[in-house]
């Protein structure tokens, strides 16, 4: 007898849904599909409401639950390892590839990942997902995957994509050097990454401050303290480039003409005064003192870089690069013993329309867009075996 | 011909009076038929065989390359000509973009293109011929009095084909022969002082990369020469008046005149720079 209000109310809420399974189960077929799209309103109204009763935890502190973690991380790999199947790595273990690599793995990336001798900041372990310290964790990816995530960042996670998308010869170079982490000595890193003289300290993910010794330190992890470019062909030879030249070029990078994963974030946080007093310092240094007997230029070198190709549209290189006997404006770079393999990167990239740089860029997309790989090899190997003395150095007004 | 066409035409306007007028009523089917067959049929034959006899007779002597006076070779290029005159020495004067020609030659044009078809077509002196890559095509030209004639090219050949024209200028002989020696000489070196730095911006910005000044480093073949640049009818393939301003505009908005034009622009020299090139390049007469 007790329960009989309580069975009255039932049947009076149930009511409007009498019959409903036979209708579902016989009804027309209209019925069901209304009766779908109202189920489907009603739950994704609970889940809106659900968000916004706050109640999702978004802590970084309570971390994941396994199954979550385990769901996540499995569609990750998942769809970093489909979403590079079609990549071909291109050889990658040229020193200078390794060196270039290092020297942007110091700045963009050990901060979060560590680096043989260097821990993950204490901060970054407190993350969720917290990046992998990456020298023993290297070898679970291939190198297609680890360009495709150097590449592309991770989105919900803290992996950015690379700050020049263009530039892919970049990623590959940060690709070179993970290939090598595992296993390598904390000397053996900082000697890379910092330097041989390895006095500059680890920078900490932020630009470089604006005091000229702690600004030159850094540039000189990579470029050298000689602004020699330490040797392989990794970093142009900046000693004795033309002041003009160096700070539009330092200007482009800040405003983001000309396109570098790694140079432009290391210039954009710097004002326009210390880039005058970088372009100025590397202007002022000395040529080698000792310089080693430059091979024989190849011949067809000579003459593409003279004549260039006029049947193909392609103009010679000395009337803008020397050597000539008259002055040339002194926006263009001074090209003669640069380091042949940076010289055929930065044509490869004119070529492609991949390479901004300052207003006169365009000249060189106009010029290089006929040249075939053959040609840029030869022209950067005429130019990397000319003499330091063909250069057109007259007094810069300071 | 005309005389000969006049007649025809009288012969037909008669015989229509006559059959409409003079005689409407019918004709006997023997008459008919003589008018039919010999009118229709014999008559127009016989006359216009021989009228193509005789213009296919002509043919030869108007593309007759014996005994011309005088070749040019002219390239359609995107999207300019580069004139080439052979001199008696075996060596050529290479021009741009404008074409002289001396009264009364026979000049036989020899047409070609490194790029695209392009069609060579002065329409006051002669008919279109196409200049195709590959291959040298032929067209004789006999100017029979002075004066200044537009020419273009006739074959569309990419976004600036409509820019793409020349002027000719038919000349009395003793004219046309100071003319190109002059047009052989060796650039004149600037005089003014704004000329000579511009001289310095010519070279020191790598123009002579492209294009030549004969008598100076610029020695690029890529454009158009330059040696007596001053002297012409128009700037761009005629596409500018040549003056001044005009190659201040053409130098920094190059693209923008002639749209996908090859020369990059040079607008982000310094204002005083653009015009220092002008007036280099307009005393180069």
């Amino acid at each position: 007898m007790s329960h009989r209000p309580a069975e009255a109310l039932y049947r009076l809420l149930m009511r409007p849904f009498a019959g409903l399974g036979q209708r579902l189960r016989h009804g027309s077929w209209r019925f069901r599909l209304a009766a779908a799209a109202l189920t489907l309103v009603l739950l994704s109204g609970t889940g809106l409401l659900f968000a916004w009763s706050g109640l999702v935890p978004v802590a970084a502190s309570s971390g994941h639950w396994p199954l979550t973690d385990w769901l996540l991380h499995f569609t990750m790999r998942s769809s970093v390892r489909t979403q590079s199947a079609s990549i071909t790595p291109p050889p990658l273990d040229d020193p200078s590839l390794v060196l270039k690599g290092a020297g942007h793995y110091a700045t963009g990336c050990a901060f979060c990942h560590g680096a043989p001798g260097q821990e993950r900041s204490l901060i970054v372990e407190r993350m969720t997902p917290a990046p992998p310290f990456l020298p023993p964790r290297i070898a679970e990816w291939g190198p297609e995957e680890l360009f495709w995530i150097v590449k592309n960042g991770i989105k919900f996670t803290a992996m950015p994509a690379w700050p020049a998308l263009g530039r892919e010869d970049e990623v590959w170079a940060l690709v070179a050097f993970l290939e090598q982490l595992p296993g390598m000595s904390p000397q053996r890193y900082r000697e890379l990454a910092l330097g041989p003289g390895a006095a500059a300290t680890v920078p900490r993910l932020q630009a470089p401050t604006d005091a000229p010794d702690a600004l030159l330190a850094d540039c000189a992890r990579c470029h050298g303290d000689d602004g020699l470019g330490r040797g392989l062909g990794a970093y142009p030879k900046l000693a004795g480039q033309r002041e003009a030249y160096l700070l539009a070029s330092l200007r482009a990078y800040a405003s983001g003409t000309r396109q570098s994963g790694i140079m432009q974030p290391i210039v954009a946080g710097l004002d326009d005064q210390a880039l005058q007093a970088l372009a100025r310092h590397y202007a002022g240094l000395p040529a080698p003192a000792t310089q080693e007997a430059p091979p024989a230029p190849p011949a067809q070198g000579e003459a593409l870089a003279r004549q260039g190709l006029p049947e193909r549209g392609v103009p010679g290189c000395v009337h803008c690069h020397g050597p000539t006997s008259t002055p040339r404006n002194r926006q263009y770079p001074e090209i003669a013993g640069q380091y042949p393999g940076y010289l055929a990167l930065q044509l490869q990239l004119f070529r492609d329309g991949l390479r901004g740089g300052s207003e006169y860029a365009h000249v060189m997309h106009s010029a290089a867009r006929r040249l075939d790989d053959e040609q840029i090899e030869q022209l950067a190997r005429y130019y990397g075996a000319q003499p330091w003395s063909s250069r057109d150095r007259p007094a810069e007004p300071r | 011909m005309t005389v000969g066409s006049l007649l025809i035409w009288a012969l037909v306007i008669g015989l229509a009076l006559y059959v409409t007028r003079a005689h409407p009523e019918a004709h006997g089917v023997r008459s008919a038929r003589w008018l039919i067959i010999g009118g229709g049929v014999v008559f127009p034959t016989t006359v216009l065989t021989a009228l193509l006899i005789y213009g296919l007779m002509l043919i030869p002597e108007l593309r007759a390359t014996g005994d011309i006076d005088r070749r040019i070779e002219v390239a359609g290029e995107q999207w300019w000509w580069r004139v080439r005159y052979p001199q008696e020495n075996g060596e050529a004067v290479e021009l741009a973009n404008e074409i002289r020609l001396p009264l009364g030659e026979r000049i036989l044009f020899r047409l070609s293109s490194p790029d695209v078809i392009h069609s060579f077509w002065i329409p006051s002196l002669a008919g279109k011929v196409d200049m195709i890559p590959g291959r040298i095509t032929e067209l004789v030209v006999e100017p029979t009095r002075t004066g200044t004639f537009r020419g273009a090219c006739a074959e569309y050949c990419g976004a600036s084909h409509a820019l793409m024209n020349f002027q000719v200028v038919v000349m009395e002989p003793d004219a046309y022969r100071d003319w190109l020696a002059h047009q052989a000489t060796l650039a004149r070196a600037p005089t003014a002082e704004q000329a000579r730095r511009g001289q310095q911006a010519f070279l020191a910005n790598g123009c002579g990369a492209c294009h030549t000044v004969r008598g100076t480093p610029a020695d690029g073949r890529l454009g158009p020469d330059l040696t007596h640049v001053g002297s012409r009818l128009g700037l761009g393939a005629d596409a500018l008046p040549n003056d001044r301003e005009a190659l201040i505009r053409w130098i920094g908005h190059t693209g923008e005149v002639k749209p996908d034009v090859r020369m990059p622009a040079f607008g982000m020299l310094p204002v005083d720079e653009l015009a220092a090139l002008a007036a280099y390049l307009s005393e180069l007469e």
